[in-house]
């Protein structure tokens, strides 16, 4: 809801023209009336129509300015006839018109070339830079008249009181975390200029390898083509690049050019994605940078957490070579504590912390202790597996005994598990278990089904079922039954989805005399995770959420102290590796320009990409045309559960060259420049 | 299959063809000007959109498929008004020069222009200036550009130097070198041949001629064995001295076909003479009085035939080691294999999805093999597998695994290939015995191509489905050539592959196929024709007997596809030729092409006289060339041999192997190709040798002197120097194994 004077956004008619600003009609959409806390807009004009949140605003240099953003934005046109010379005609003839020199005849041009941009351009750009351009012409159709009949400048055509900022977004971009210019990366694939696709990936997401096949993808969910047909394969597509890069033996096909070291340093507390992408993009401007990791491998938990036949660790070790390339130092085997910390405030110029949420909360139940054996944390489960699968890190005896581990890694050949869970860490725990033989894998989950794909993916959950996990839906633990503090069965009770009879929404409640014992050798909470914070010194008073996490204000994420940073889980709490990667760039964004000045300003890019995601760029109602609906998707081939189930391999093959091409170009390139007048 | 119709017309697609392929095929017309079939489509231009009746708005018929009983419409008033528009977008400021450009007449936007009658310029937009860019043999003028991005797809795609891009910028968007401020590329000028416009042309040719005034003579390259389709366009050089001809320069049908450097721009190597009798006479009397006929591969078919019927006729030899070294080859190829050709062709390759390319500098030797192979890697994402003692960095963007092997080993390292490759293979069992038996240490530490390396080779073909597996023309001269040739057809027979073998020249299987070859014995009373000899006789203005060079003849050649290919002669020749010996000997044809017909239907030549021998590409791109030779069946009679012990390469080695555009002295003689004929090293070679960059040096091999200027190539690594032979007189880079051991001499700097 925004106040607005005049608005066709997304084909509302407000038109508040004339009428005393206490009777002004309000805009459906949060529309960003204010830029900063320094400054109202005074119009927004994008692809889906305009906003003017003052009455003084100069149409027609703001349709001109519009159409000159077109041509600034070389990123993304350029690449189409109409786009390129409908773009460059609709500018010199506005601007002629706003200056004072237009002819009537322009108008009929502008309609025209318009017109044809809208039906034939490549990329949405092109196809919806007129659309506000019209509406202006059309409601606001005297002014311009006024500056043709009369041959006279628009209003503040030559005065300098109104800074125009615009940005180029997508859905799919608006809706990652990290903001990945998606389509450029798509269109690299597509263009068989894989060198091209992986730099516009790494852009803002160094992690390419990765985020080509862990990623939840909610730009996927998010994409336009989905109003057509089917949504983009957009995550997999990714790995085409960056498999391109390995398969040349080229180096590094780094986005930019790195700076020269300008003397700052930073340190940054943990090797995870978060830590690794401040890392990157720091070492990129020019800062001196140190990571300290707590284990002796780099990568937190994608390296220790996310298993070998999801995430090979090779692939993700190119991701980090990536950053390593840039000069990065790694210091492993070091837990930061306070006393570091403090240090370490004197010693860098700032501190970014990225140490996740590595403490498995519990299920909270009847006589859940840690000392009983066979109760074991999902993360602590997780780091075993995956020390020993990736690095031959074998579990140490003392670890071994208190596991009750017969052998030097996690085999439970004989053994009963029983996960609570349903999110990707739980899913990750039972397809493990079966990995390391289990004689039966039990997933208990509070929720259904449906929820369950939800929360992880379709793939993820019909994988795990296809490899002999047992989910128990609508059920939760109640008990933990041990003899002589060796866990021998659990109690569980089963719950029923009951309708709001007041049409709210439908609660659990537990359905009595339903509940019944199982046996089991372990039970492995991965319920959630909570932020381990002790490193953080108490003195400093550093802000926390509610929810246990440090707090920023989610935009330039420095903390309630001067200098120290914080990015990923530990912020936000357990959330995406995408999400991770977001929250760094932009912290890492942030650094950089407050270890030269001590500032802490946001570059207008980023309050762009802050007020669209608030505004929101996909709209799933829009009626998409100019593309061919029934175009299927591509699915990348499987192992199979019988070739998957008892070892480590990749269970994803990634597509084929031929599928990757054709689901390149099911791609629309829904690119939109919106901009912001203040 | 897809049913859907077109204007009402029931049409049908197969999977992954787009309303645009299978409106074409269906004979429809679609305007386009950005859309080259050989290419992923740029999808700029935006003039082939159509109706569709599943969506109100226009769709792009270059990138869409169609659907089940989607119904298209190609024309309406709307399509019309919408295409009009985008061509008056077209012509908004692009410069009216079509006086003196060189597309005029060819020009895909004149054509448009005035397809759409656009007849004065409907839109404006600020004029902006821009300068021509001189890049070597190709200018660009960026005010003439479209903008197809044809140029900058065929370079990625096809070819693989990856060399332009797009720099974008809206209007001032311009075609500019990647990652270079100048145009640093193996000049292939297939961006000139696709570009619609006069943006990009040859800066030899700019301002030369009238694409009108032009006679196109459709012809066969002569510079290597692939055989690429070519048109020479000639022209009068004045209108004062009338009938004086000469090439101005080489066309190719881009669409379908691709063509290399040397076979675009060398294309001057035509010689002329008169009807010298006393010279005739006087090689009328050596052929007489020779014991033996040496001759080089750059011939036809037809004077092949000739040559082995002198041979009938005066009981000569015929010398072609080169040739013979691939007959040889062959033949032990067809004792294993039953057949008398392999399978694979260029075509194979661009289909690949795995690709093993063993034994040759193959992105210089066949042009035409590494730009099959670009498309391949590209298009099908094939993982290519490329074994050679040395790197070679045009391929780094197309090699997914190098594997270097010791110079000499290549026997060793075929057959743990072909035990890597036929491990899973129904095999008799006396040949699995062979490999049981094979000692893989000593194969892989004396090749020095580790176990490691065969297991990586393995794991990355594991899903592929369509292999070839390429054998360059090192072997075919190797010492054990022939066991080789035993283990490729296993391979080929066992492994699912294709097998393509490149052998050196235009018409080395030609020549293979239609002479009976003498081992070269090195004696006195040798005629050399186009090769060294007591008496020359060669297309060469200072042999003893001049006659007709490639791109003077008439006749066919056979290509590495084992197709025969015509040529025809792009400058009348006025001087004596192979047939007005032979005639004179005593053989009777009136033109040499009288010999096409009776060319061996033994070896799989058909009678078919030259005038009826097709030499074009239909519309659609069908290859009406002339035919594939057919593949006989033979007997198999063949054994595998034991590897023998592997020859050691050590000291001072060279790899005989051409610069990029340089393949022999035809090409050597031409204009417009770069002449670089220095010894190439690393710092590694030039510490052991103890010379420096720059240096003058006498090189000693095999009882022959040259003198060199050693550069030192910081591109290249290891002990093995490239040394260069297309300058050398007839000299073949094939007619011995091309590692070889020199002595080397810095004479001065």
């Amino acid at each position: 809801m925004s106040k607005v004077y005049f608005s066709t956004w997304r084909g509302e008619q407000i038109n508040n023209i004339g009428k005393p600003e206490e009777q002004w009609e309000v805009s459906a959409y949060n529309l960003p009336a204010d830029y900063n806390e320094h400054a109202h807009s005074k119009a927004f004009i994008g692809w889906d129509g305009l906003a003017l949140f003052n009455p003084d605003v100069d149409v027609v240099r703001l349709a001109a300015e519009y159409a000159a953003q077109y041509q600034v934005y070389s990123e993304a046109c350029g690449r189409c006839a109409p786009g390129r010379w409908g773009g460059r005609i609709l500018y010199d003839l506005l601007d002629k018109i706003a200056r004072g020199e237009g002819a009537v005849s322009d108008m009929d041009h502008l309609k025209e070339v318009s017109k044809t941009m809208q039906e034939t351009s490549k990329c949405e750009i092109g196809k919806t830079v007129p659309t506000p351009l019209l509406d202006l012409m059309h409601h606001f159709e005297a002014e311009f008249m006024d500056c043709i009949n009369n041959q006279k400048a628009s209003k503040h055509y030559h005065m300098q009181d109104t800074n125009y900022i615009a940005k180029i977004t997508a859905p799919c971009m608006d809706a990652c975390p990290a903001h990945v210019d998606i389509p450029a990366y798509i269109e690299g694939v597509r263009d068989l200029r894989f060198d091209d696709s992986l730099m516009a990936t790494r852009q803002t997401m160094p992690l390419a390898h990765t985020c080509g096949r862990v990623c939840p993808h909610p730009c996927e969910t998010e994409c336009r083509r989905t109003n057509l047909d089917e949504p983009i394969s957009i995550m997999e597509l990714k790995r085409l690049g960056a498999d391109y890069e390995i398969d040349h033996g080229f180096g590094f096909f780094h986005p930019a050019q790195q700076k020269p070291l300008n003397g700052k340093k930073v340190a940054v507390i943990g090797s995870g994605p978060a830590g690794l992408t401040g890392a990157y993009y720091m070492a990129l401007e020019g800062i001196d940078v140190d990571v300290y990791e707590e284990l002796p491998v780099l990568g937190g938990e994608v390296a220790v957490g996310v298993p070998e036949y999801r995430m090979p660790i090779d692939r993700y070790n190119q991701d980090i070579k990536a950053v390593r390339d840039l000069g990065v130092t790694f210091i492993t085997n070091t837990r930061v504590d306070a006393d570091m910390m403090r240090q370490f405030e004197s010693d860098y110029d700032a501190i970014l912390v990225a140490t996740g949420t590595r403490i498995s909360k519990k299920v909270y139940c009847e006589n859940e202790r840690a000392d009983i054996q066979g109760y074991w944390g999902a993360i602590d489960f997780l780091d075993k597996v995956n020390l020993e699968v990736k690095y031959g890190i074998m579990v140490p005896e003392v670890d071994q005994k208190k596991h009750m581990l017969e052998k030097d890694y996690v085999d439970l050949t004989g053994k009963t598990v029983v996960c609570v869970g349903g999110g990707f860490t739980s899913m990750d725990v039972v397809r493990c278990s079966i990995r390391a033989n289990a004689k039966k894998v039990v997933m208990i989950y509070r929720r259904d089904e449906k929820t369950i794909i939800n929360n992880t993916t379709y793939e993820e959950y019909h994988e795990a079922v296809e490899e002999g996990v047992e989910f128990i839906f609508h059920s939760a633990v109640a008990e933990m039954r041990d003899e002589n503090n060796v866990l021998k069965s659990l109690l569980i009770d089963r719950f029923e989805l009951v309708p709001d009879p007041n049409g709210g929404r439908p609660t659990l409640e537990k359905i009595e005399g339903a509940s019944f014992e199982m046996e089991c050798d372990y039970l492995i909470p991965a319920v959630s995770q909570s932020a381990d914070l002790k490193l953080i010194p108490e003195e400093w008073e550093i802000e926390r959420t509610s929810w246990g996490t440090i707090k920023t204000n989610g935009k330039d994420y420095m903390t309630s102290r001067k200098g120290i940073f914080a990015a990923g889980d530990c912020e936000y709490g357990p959330m995406t590796i995408v999400n991770a990667v977001g929250q760094a760039k932009r912290a890492s964004s942030v650094i950089s320009r407050y270890v030269q000045d001590g500032q802490i300003v946001l570059l207008d890019n980023e309050i762009m990409e802050d007020h669209l995601r608030r505004l929101k760029v996909y709209n799933k109602k829009e009626k998409v045309t100019g593309w061919l609906p029934g175009l299927p998707r591509e699915h990348s081939e499987v192992l199979t559960a019988d070739e998957r189930k008892y070892n480590n391999k990749e269970v994803k093959y990634g597509f084929t060259q031929e599928q990757a091409i054709s689901e390149a170009e099911r791609c629309m390139r829904c690119y939109y420049i919106a901009m912001v007048a203040h | 299959m897809i049913n859907f119709t077109i204007n009402n017309q029931p049409v049908t697609a197969t999977k992954g063809e787009t309303i645009l392929q299978a409106a074409r095929k269906a004979g429809f017309y679609i305007p386009t000007m950005c859309y080259l079939e050989k290419t992923t489509p740029c999808a700029s231009c935006r003039l082939c959109v159509v109706e569709v009746n599943t969506t109100d708005s226009l769709v792009l018929s270059c990138q869409t498929q169609p659907t089940q009983g989607l119904e298209v419409t190609l024309d309406s008033e709307r399509l019309q008004r919408e295409r009009t528009n985008i061509m008056r977008m077209y012509d908004v400021n692009h410069p009216l020069e079509c006086g003196v450009c060189d597309k005029s007449g060819a020009c895909d936007l004149q054509n448009k222009t005035l397809e759409f009658n656009i007849d004065s310029q409907h839109f404006t937009a600020k004029e902006q200036p821009r300068k021509t860019e001189r890049w070597g043999l190709i200018n660009y003028d960026p005010s003439l550009c479209i903008l197809c991005e044809k140029c900058v797809h065929v370079c990625n795609e096809i070819i693989g130097d990856d060399a332009i891009t797009l720099q974008f910028g809206g209007y001032k968007s311009a075609v500019i070198p990647k990652n270079s401020d100048k145009l640093d590329c193996t000049f292939c000028g297939e961006c000139i041949a696709v570009c619609p416009v006069g943006a990009l042309v040859s800066s030899d040719f700019q301002y030369q001629a009238n694409t009108w005034e032009l006679s196109p003579v459709p012809a066969t390259c002569a510079h290597c064995s692939a055989g690429c389709s070519l048109t020479y366009e000639v022209k009068h050089t004045s209108i004062a001295t009338g009938n004086e001809e000469r090439i101005y320069r080489v066309t190719n049908n881009f669409e379908y076909a691709t063509l290399c450097g040397a076979g675009r721009f060398g294309f001057d190597y035509d010689v002329q003479a008169s009807k010298d009798t006393v010279a005739f006479e006087k090689a009328v009397s050596a052929l007489r009085n020779a014991k033996a006929i040496r001759f080089s591969s750059i011939i036809t078919n037809e004077e092949a035939l000739i040559l082995q019927n002198l041979k009938e006729k005066l009981g000569l030899k015929l010398f072609n080691e080169e040739a013979r070294a691939y007959q040889m080859f062959m033949q032990a190829y067809a004792s294993i294999s039953g057949k008398s050709a392999s399978s694979g062709t260029l075509d194979a390759i661009a289909q690949s999805d795995a690709i093993i390319v063993l034994g040759g500098r193959i992105a210089t030797d066949n042009p035409g093999v590494r730009y099959a192979m670009t498309t391949a890697a590209r298009h099908n994402g094939a993982k290519i597998i490329y074994m050679h003692p040395l790197e070679d960095t045009l391929l780094q963007n197309v090699v997914t695994q190098f594997v270097k092997y010791e110079a000499g080993s290549e026997e060793g390292v075929m057959a743990m290939l072909a035990k890597t490759l036929l491990a899973d293979a129904d095999l008799s069992d006396e040949i699995r015995e062979f490999f049981n038996e094979l000692d893989e240490g000593y194969l892989c530490a004396e090749s020095n191509a580790g176990d490691e390396e065969f297991a990586r080779i393995e794991k990355s073909l594991r899903r592929m489905k369509r292999k070839t597996l390429i054998i360059g023309s090192d072997v075919l001269t190797h010492e054990r050539a022939q066991n080789i040739a035993r283990l490729a057809a296993l391979v080929e027979a066992y492994a699912d592959f294709s097998l393509v073998i490149v052998p050196v020249n235009v018409n080395t299987v030609g020549v293979s196929l239609v002479c009976d070859l003498d081992q070269d014995e090195n004696s006195a009373e040798v005629v050399g024709y186009n090769a060294n000899g007591d008496f020359v006789i060669g297309a060469m203005c200072e042999s003893d007997l001049t006659v007709p060079a490639m791109n003077g003849q008439e006749g066919t050649v056979v290509s590495m596809n084992h197709q025969l290919l015509p040529t025809n002669v792009a400058i009348g020749f006025e001087g004596y030729c192979l047939n007005d010996l032979a005639n004179a000997l005593g053989l009777r044809r009136l033109n040499t092409i009288d010999y096409t017909a009776q060319l061996p239907k033994t070896k799989g030549f058909k009678a078919i006289a030259f005038d009826k021998v097709g030499n074009f590409y239909g519309a659609l791109g069908e290859d009406n060339r002339g035919y594939r030779l057919e593949t006989l069946d033979v007997p198999v009679n063949g054994a595998l041999e034991e590897i023998a012990e592997l020859p050691e390469f050590n000291g001072t080695v060279v790899y005989r192997c051409n610069p990029v555009n340089q393949f022999n002295i035809y090409t050597a003689h031409t204009t417009q190709l770069e002449r670089d004929a220095a010894l190439r090293g690393s710092a590694q070679f030039a510490a052991a040798a103890r010379i420096g960059n720059g240096d003058r040096v006498e090189v000693q091999s095999n009882g022959n002197i040259e003198m060199r200027t050693f550069v030192l190539d910081e591109s290249l690594k290891g002990t093995i120097a490239l040394s260069p032979t297309f300058d050398e007189k007839f000299g073949a880079m094939n007619e011995r194994y091309r590692f070889e051991k020199i002595k080397i001499m810095r004479v001065g700097s």
